[in-house]
């Protein structure tokens, strides 16, 4: 996951590695995800991995709901 | 994941070092720290470093059996460095960038760069980073490019 200056950034590094274009996100977007993703602290003993229904669900709160990121196949 | 609760209490015990050293130090423990630090063997370490990494929870170098990543930290330089404070963490990608200061609930500034041109884009992270935290106004855009898709991340999650 890599961070781009613009739209039109992305498109060009796609373009120059030869490779699809995947999901462009807003900072804001990505900052929202990031902090519910790492919100709990993984030093507890209580900690657990998100299961793959609940990081379908933290996606689909953040309206990330194409294929995408369907986490099963 | 092993259901041996031994090996479960051990491999809680190795999660919590290796977050409070790299949270601590800025860099995770080798498998002779770690070793050192619960009075475990090194073969016991490097099975419990296998076991979490099994899990996803952590990442271990292709050559050898250390840890590469503590998501959201990287044990090697990368292109997102995150200051927290007078410390720097390196993360392993922009999500885990904007992770670090989620978990560490401070502020923090991401001196990171586009990844077409190279042109600097600093982040700043304020409100204490956690679920009060947010991302400050930036004077560009910004985008945070998701090359390969969710279900496949695993699959080569350093290139992911």
């Amino acid at each position: 996951m890599l961070l781009f200056w613009s739209e039109e950034h992305v498109s060009k590094w796609c373009r120059d590695w030869n490779l699809p274009r995947g999901e462009v996100l807003a900072l804001d977007t990505c900052w929202l995800l990031a902090r519910a993703w790492f919100n709990a602290d993984r030093r507890e003993p209580s900690w657990r991995r998100r299961t793959v229904d609940e990081a379908e669900a933290l996606f689909a709160e953040l309206g990330l709901t194409s294929p995408f990121w369907r986490l099963t196949r | 994941m092993d259901a041996d609760p031994e090996k479960i209490s051990l491999d809680a015990r190795v999660r919590r070092h290796v977050y409070d050293q790299v949270i601590g130090e800025g860099l995770p423990p080798t498998i002779a720290e770690t070793a050192r630090a619960l009075a475990r063997t090194t073969d016991e370490v490097k099975l419990s470093f296998r076991r979490l990494a099994d899990a996803h929870i952590l990442v271990l170098q292709k050559e050898g059996e250390e840890i590469l990543m503590a998501a959201p930290f990287s044990a090697v330089p990368t292109p997102f460095p995150v200051t927290v404070g007078e410390r720097r963490y390196y993360a392993n990608c922009i999500w885990d960038a904007l992770g670090i200061p989620s978990m560490l609930k401070q502020d923090a500034v991401i001196d990171a760069s586009c990844g077409c041109c190279g042109t600097a884009m600093r982040l700043e992270v304020g409100g204490g980073g956690g679920g009060g935290g947010s991302l400050l106004a930036q004077d560009m855009g910004g985008r945070a490019h998701f090359a390969v898709p969710a279900a496949r991340w695993w699959d080569d999650i350093v290139f992911s």
